[in-house]
């Protein structure tokens, strides 16, 4: 491997990193005020790139504004989805899973007959190349690291700043006594399902012009936000955000070299033996 | 109690008697159909012993898909006997669940789950990688009949025969297990497994043979499936395959031994229509989400809620007044 072709393959990782943080920060903030994994996390993200290809491509509203819409229409949802399905089950961890499950392959179904059967492109949104280091790398790849970056520093911000942000560290650390200082837990936790689903389809917005676009293409980002959060430990938002560098440039270098399949293989070996050796992930705490 | 269990009993024999005479009755196409549903009989059930242990399992069709390709493939390229090949795809699916299982199983709740979904996609890739052993997305085909001591089972009808016996074999093993001291074990895990450690149950161990248990009875229903369907695609054995598995045994109910099995013929004839196509995800993905909002113990609740709702009666005695 040369060394231009480790930047470029350093690049893309990066920017596919970027991808996989988004999906893992939604999925482990939710985990470390929920204690559930999001299972519909993919199929959110697939989401947020049909409504790119609808508001974007079909009626040629700007990108950003496309971008803004698929963020706001999903959080909303995930909103929904804690009032419809989350709040009714009443905390069961188990039942609450296999819902989230349904909810999934339930959306992945559906879009065949909504979205059609046939792979859908997005036109290139941000064009040509730029040079990096000697690398020619497209700007469209490029773009998703400062959009990432800034939406990564907001929630950031949003968590360590805000009251609700608060709030939301309070019912991570503590429900019930979050609840008797006056916190409404529905409500948050309802926030907590809109930010989750509105990072989701921000990923899935900003891969849509990239990758093609099909009802099943959440699956496989999912599988990773996965392997990132157990990785970096669940419920800890530096793990996730760390692992999915770390899992972005893995995925890129060794995908080089060896193919996409053997990558991903690869990486879920490394994830039985690092439970093997070390349960509560690179970073995290124990597992509650 | 004890009524209950005679009219369960009753039912029991009644539908095994049904079973029996379904060829005579039926034509192939019901042979058929019912083969399947008896498959995914044997795949509901042999999940419940690690559901009852409080491990989400997603990923039990990856073992099936280990049962089904081993068994296949010694059969075709080794000329094995069925009995053996079956019983090494099963094997070989335990060994692999022990592998997976004794890292995972250490893990609660959702790091299991996860595990689990990751290695069901891990196999449908080896299976599709591995061109030249599993013929990959090209699919294999060519599997022989099962056969039993040499004699090859040629008909559906027969074919339809081994499987129901082998459904009612693994139920009655199942059954025994479930109603011994280690289904009780087993519970204790799944309703507090802290308190059971305190108790002294060794609970990695007793999680590791319930999942293992699975994994042989997913091996032996691929192994069926793969000499009765004679066709292998790796992406059949994937996500949705499990979490079919998972819904029969929710939508059925969680609570008895009659739950996967109501759930699972249940689901697969309703489902029947429109199998194979995206309406079949959907029906099966609503029924799920519908159970678990509106009927969280199952279909198997089903009656007991009706009786106490008595709807079909007269209006319920009114409340007792106080006098004066």
């Amino acid at each position: 491997m040369t060394a231009s072709l480790l930047v470029q393959s350093a690049i893309i990782g990066l920017s596919i990193g970027s991808i996989y943080i988004l999906m893992a920060l939604g999925l482990t903030l939710m985990f470390g005020m929920m204690h559930i994994i999001n299972f519909a996390h993919g199929a959110v993200y697939m989401l947020g790139a049909f409504v790119i290809y609808y508001v974007y491509f079909q009626w040629g509203a700007p990108y950003f504004a496309a971008f803004l819409a698929a963020m706001l229409l999903l959080g909303i949802f995930g909103y929904l989805v804690e009032r419809g399905i989350y709040r009714p089950i009443g905390g069961g961890i188990e039942p609450t899973l296999v819902a989230l499950l349904a909810l999934s392959t339930f959306l992945e179904a559906a879009g065949y007959p909504v979205f059609g059967q046939l792979d859908k492109h997005v036109p290139q949104v941000f064009e040509g190349t730029r040079n990096i280091l000697g690398v020619m790398i497209s700007v469209e790849r490029l773009m998703i690291i400062p959009i990432a970056a800034a939406l990564v520093v907001g929630l950031y911000l949003f968590i360590a700043k805000t009251k609700i942000g608060a709030a939301m560290r309070a019912i991570e650390q503590d429900k019930e006594a979050a609840a008797l200082q006056g916190v409404n837990v529905h409500v948050i936790n309802g926030l907590a399902f809109a930010i989750g689903f509105a990072l989701a389809a921000a990923s899935g917005a900003l891969i849509a012009p990239i990758f093609k676009l099909d009802p099943m293409m959440g699956d496989q980002p999912l599988l990773k936000a996965f392997i990132i959060i157990i990785l970096g430990g669940l419920g800890s938002i530096p793990g996730a955000i760390l692992g999915g560098l770390m899992l972005g440039l893995i995925d890129s270098t060794v995908a080089t070299a060896l193919g996409a399949e053997p990558a991903f293989l690869l990486s879920f070996v490394f994830i039985i033996l690092l439970l093997l050796f070390r349960p509560a992930g690179l970073f995290g705490h124990a597992p509650p | 109690m004890r009524r209950r269990k005679i009219a369960l009993l009753v039912v029991a024999a009644i539908g095994v008697l049904l079973a029996l005479l379904l060829p005579q009755i039926g034509g192939d196409y019901y042979v058929y159909i019912f083969a399947l549903v008896f498959t995914n009989v044997i795949l509901a059930s042999s999940l419940r012993p690690s559901l009852t242990c409080g491990q989400l399992n997603i990923g039990h069709s990856g073992f099936m898909s280990i049962g089904a390709y081993t068994s296949a493939l010694l059969a075709k390229n080794l000329g094995f006997p069925f009995e053996i090949s079956l019983l090494s795809g099963a094997l070989l699916a335990t060994v692999v669940g022990l592998a997976i299982g004794y890292p995972a199983l250490r893990l609660r709740g959702v790091y299991f789950a996860m595990v689990t979904v990751a290695f069901v996609e891990v196999i449908r890739l080896i299976a599709q990688i591995w061109v030249p052993l599993t013929r990959g997305m090209s699919g294999l085909s060519g599997i022989p009949k099962p056969s039993l001591l040499g004699m090859t089972l040629t008909t559906k009808a027969e074919q339809y025969y081994l499987v129901l016996f082998l459904m009612l074999v693994i139920l009655l093993v199942l059954w025994r297990l479930e109603s011994s001291r280690l289904g009780l074990i087993w519970k204790s895990i799944g309703m507090a497994d802290n308190l059971a450690q305190s108790l002294g149950v060794d609970i990695a161990k007793h999680k590791l043979v319930a999942f293992a248990l699975g994994c042989f009875f997913a091996g032996v229903a691929g192994a069926f499936y793969a000499h009765f369907v004679r066709f292998l695609f790796p992406p059949e054995f994937g996500f949705l395959m499990a979490t079919n598995i998972l819904v029969y045994n929710f939508v059925g109910g969680r609570g008895h031994f009659a739950g996967p099995i109501v759930g699972a013929i249940f689901l697969s004839l309703l489902s029947e229509p429109f199998r194979g196509s995206a309406y079949e995800t959907i029906f099966f993905s609503l029924s799920m989400l519908l159970t678990i909002l509106f009927l969280p113990g199952g279909l198997i609740t089903l009656p007991s809620k009706l009786g106490g709702l008595r709807w079909w009666r007269t209006a319920p005695a009114p409340a007792p007044r106080p006098v004066g």
